[in-house]
């Protein structure tokens, strides 16, 4: 209980109260009303600082989140397919998800360098574009992406978040693993009973595996929100620690400890935190709303 | 379930015996160290970031000074680099701050404002404050003073300069670049525009980072000082920004991006200019030992000796002589810091003021650093240095310009700090061809916002 207090009710009215306080850590805090917010609100309508850290987040978060549902759910499927070896791909696939963070993040870092990555290279020797990845502020899904001379002169228009996508995706072996147990308590006899009923193994995904996953692909798809939205280690490593480059990785988290830590802004820092409490649960209730709609919760 | 739970009980608890006897038998191992404080002296807690070689040097300082005198003991400690500032403020937060810091932030005017820091005025008396702030380079000076106070003094200067590759411009037929044509015309000789595959290497390409540098060479000014405004549409400011961007123009940006970031993949991060990536690239002084080393090793394979040279940024025909962008190693001492007057004895050791400018000079030499100071480069024992090393005068030179101006020293730097060399970023990166003027004006009302909301933080 005390511990309960301590470090989650305390920090948690605490920060709400400084949120409306000019506090650099050094200094008493000086309540200034709203200020902090209507600093984030400027910022918004000129489309500056926390407007960029928004768009960052939800591109990155919006993303990333998606496809490793759709890779999680596919690479479990096949790997509950019963084949030689099976053991050994479910450890190659989950292994990646227990290297450290940090760690992770300096390998892949040396696996998209431009100019001599293992990934360009390979890319290279197929003939195909050598995209940036961490050197570049572009961005894959963007409507400068179609026009032709994004393409051209050896430029790609994939950048720093795109890799930190891939990156997310490498990692994805925590929820796989949760997919690949949701599979294996499917009842047996739902897929006989499909199978006397000439369904092929697509129809069978499609209709017995998908639906009774999706109270399992719910509750990834929370915590997955959840986790990329929260991201931290892993951009300020390779951002330099400051966005690089040119504000791209600029997320959430991110300018959250520059403000607080850096910029000594605490006040706005909590505010910030606050915007991404807020976020995060709009958007958890959005998905419950909705969840209601697609999740199968067995016969009522 | 196992056979015999007695045995394993036992073993758990020799395991936990053995393992609390090493950790106490460590701790004590590792507090007494080398640092037994004197009972007769009062104790200096040093926070710094060196490590490796670095560490060994500042570790002989703090002996040197602790054999000097008999009233204070110089203890340092050597932090994790990465962070050093929160870490500071957290101990300042928690009441136990070191007596003495080493930063190379741009942080002097947060921590000014703020009250985390002393100003000199209230270490040292009015009288030699005046004397020191004389004895100072000017670049030194500018380091560290925050409206009209020193708070620190800075231990070393960090100068960039241009470093060129001689075999290699030999070979194209090239001289060192002494105008910004001169570097143009490497570039477009090195690697001439146009090329469909990607260059193996350039004559000289701009690092958006560097603006700050080639801001004052081509006569601009970041920050009006007189008037607290920021001044990034200041001509001289945009003119070097469009010439950085030319770069992005010639070669395109995705190739500038795959080059520069190339460099970070050399082994070692070895430096650019020995893998014949680049004939020009700007750098600090600390480079020139590792040309040294560098040519040395060359020497011992038998391999032909590569010549290297290094001059001040060039500028244009309207531009400043001498000018480039300085930062350096300040010591700062924290308000509330237990032994303050023993800090500034011990700073003044370090960078040479007041009849230690020997100690000093031994200090820079060992560390290869560009002392604070004209008086303590006279010394028998750095002018022995630079006459071995005739590279590192260029670097003495710039350090006695006027011309070398740091990242404005006034609260909110660090995000003016970032946020230019983010502009720079942006111009250099974009894929249509970018607006300057528009990129400068907005960057320079957000810089202005959120500097006057630092600075109206008290």
């Amino acid at each position: 209980m005390v511990g309960l207090l301590a470090l989650f009710v305390y920090p948690f009215l605490v920060s709400l109260y400084w949120s409306f306080c000019e506090y650099d850590l050094i200094n008493p805090p000086r309540v200034v009303g709203l200020a902090n917010y209507q600093q984030l609100a400027s910022e918004f309508a000129s489309g500056t600082g926390i407007a960029k850290a928004l768009w960052n987040t939800g591109y990155y978060a919006l993303i990333s989140v998606p496809l490793s549902i759709v890779l999680g759910v596919s690479l479990a499927s096949l790997l509950s397919c019963d084949i030689r070896g099976q053991s050994i791909f479910r450890t190659l696939f989950y292994l990646p998800s227990v290297i450290p963070v940090v760690a992770a993040s300096i390998l892949w870092m040396w696996l998209l360098n431009p100019t001599d990555g293992l990934v360009n290279s390979i890319l290279g020797s197929l003939g195909l574009w050598k995209p940036q990845w961490f050197a570049s502020p572009n961005e894959l899904v963007s409507a400068n992406a179609f026009a032709s001379s994004a393409w051209a002169n050896n430029a790609t228009p994939i950048g720093s978040k795109d890799a930190l996508i891939l990156m997310s995706l490498w990692g994805m072996g925590n929820f796989m693993v949760i997919y690949l147990a949701a599979i294996g308590d499917i009842p047996k006899s739902l897929y006989e009973a499909a199978r006397i009923d000439g369904a092929g193994p697509l129809r069978r995904f499609w209709n017995v595996t998908l639906p009774l996953l999706t109270p399992v692909i719910f509750f990834n798809l929370v915590m997955g929100l959840i986790q990329s939205v929260q991201a931290f280690t892993q951009i300020y490593i390779v951002s330099e620690g400051r966005g690089a480059p040119a504000d791209s990785t600029l997320m959430l988290s991110l300018q959250l400890f520059l403000s607080a830590f850096q910029h000594l802004d605490m006040g706005y820092a909590s505010a910030v935190a606050w915007l991404l409490f807020a976020i995060l649960g709009v958007s958890t209730w959005l998905l419950f709303r909705t969840s209601r709609r697609w999740v199968y919760e067995g016969v009522r | 379930m196992p056979a015999n739970p007695s045995m394993r009980s036992f073993l758990t608890i020799t395991l936990a015996l053995l393992l609390g006897t090493g950790l106490v038998t460590a701790q004590q191992w590792l507090s007494r160290g080398n640092h037994q404080v004197p009972t007769d002296r009062e104790e200096v807690v040093f926070w710094h970031f060196w490590g490796g070689a670095d560490r060994v040097i500042v570790e002989d300082v703090a002996q040197r000074f602790n054999e000097s005198q008999a009233k204070y003991f110089v203890r340092p400690v050597a932090m994790p680099g990465n962070n050093l500032d929160l870490k500071f403020f957290l101990s300042v937060t928690g009441g136990d701050p070191p007596d003495l810091l080493n930063i190379d932030d741009p942080v002097i005017a947060d921590w000014g404002h703020r009250g985390a820091i002393l100003p000199l005025d209230e270490v040292a008396s009015p009288e030699e404050v005046a004397r020191l702030e004389a004895w100072l380079f000017p670049a030194a000076r500018r380091l560290v003073t925050y409206e009209g106070q020193l708070y620190g003094v800075p231990n070393g200067l960090d100068i960039r300069a241009l470093y060129y590759n001689q075999t290699m411009l030999d070979r194209y037929g090239l001289s060192p670049p002494r105008t910004i044509a001169d570097l143009d015309h490497i570039a477009e000789t090195i690697a001439p525009p146009g090329k469909s595959q990607p260059y193996d290497c350039h004559g000289y390409l701009p690092d958006s980072r560097r603006i700050w540098a080639w801001g004052p060479v081509f006569g601009g000014q970041f920050y009006d000082a007189d008037q607290q405004k920021v001044t990034l549409t200041n001509p001289g400011i945009e003119v070097a920004l469009a010439w950085m961007v030319s770069y992005r123009d010639r070669y395109g940006a995705a190739e500038i991006a795959r080059f520069r970031h190339g460099d970070q993949s050399l082994p070692g991060k070895t430096f650019p200019l020995f893998a014949d990536r680049y004939a020009v690239v700007m750098d600090g002084q600390w480079r020139v030992r590792d040309i040294r080393a560098f040519q040395k090793s060359q020497q011992e394979k038998g391999e032909p000796v590569t010549q290297f040279g290094v001059i001040p940024l060039p500028s244009p025909p309207d531009g400043k002589q001498n000018a480039g962008w300085v930062n350096g190693n300040n010591f700062v001492i924290p308000r509330g810091a237990k032994c303050p007057s023993g800090a500034w004895a011990f700073m003044q050791f370090w960078c040479g003021f007041d009849g230690h400018e020997a100690e000093a000079a031994e200090t820079s030499v060992a560390g290869g650093w560009i002392p604070v100071s004209q008086q303590v480069v006279d010394q028998p024992a750095f002018q022995k240095f630079l006459n071995a090393e005739p590279m590192f005068r260029t670097f003495i030179n710039l350090a006695g310009s006027d011309q070398q101006y740091p990242v404005p020293v006034i609260p909110g730097a660090p995000y003016f700090n970032n946020r230019v060399k983010s502009l720079a970023e942006q111009a250099m990166s974009s894929a249509a061809k970018p607006d300057l003027k528009q990129m400068l004006e907005e960057a320079q009302t957000q810089i202005q916002t959120h500097i006057d909301r630092a600075r109206s933080q008290e």
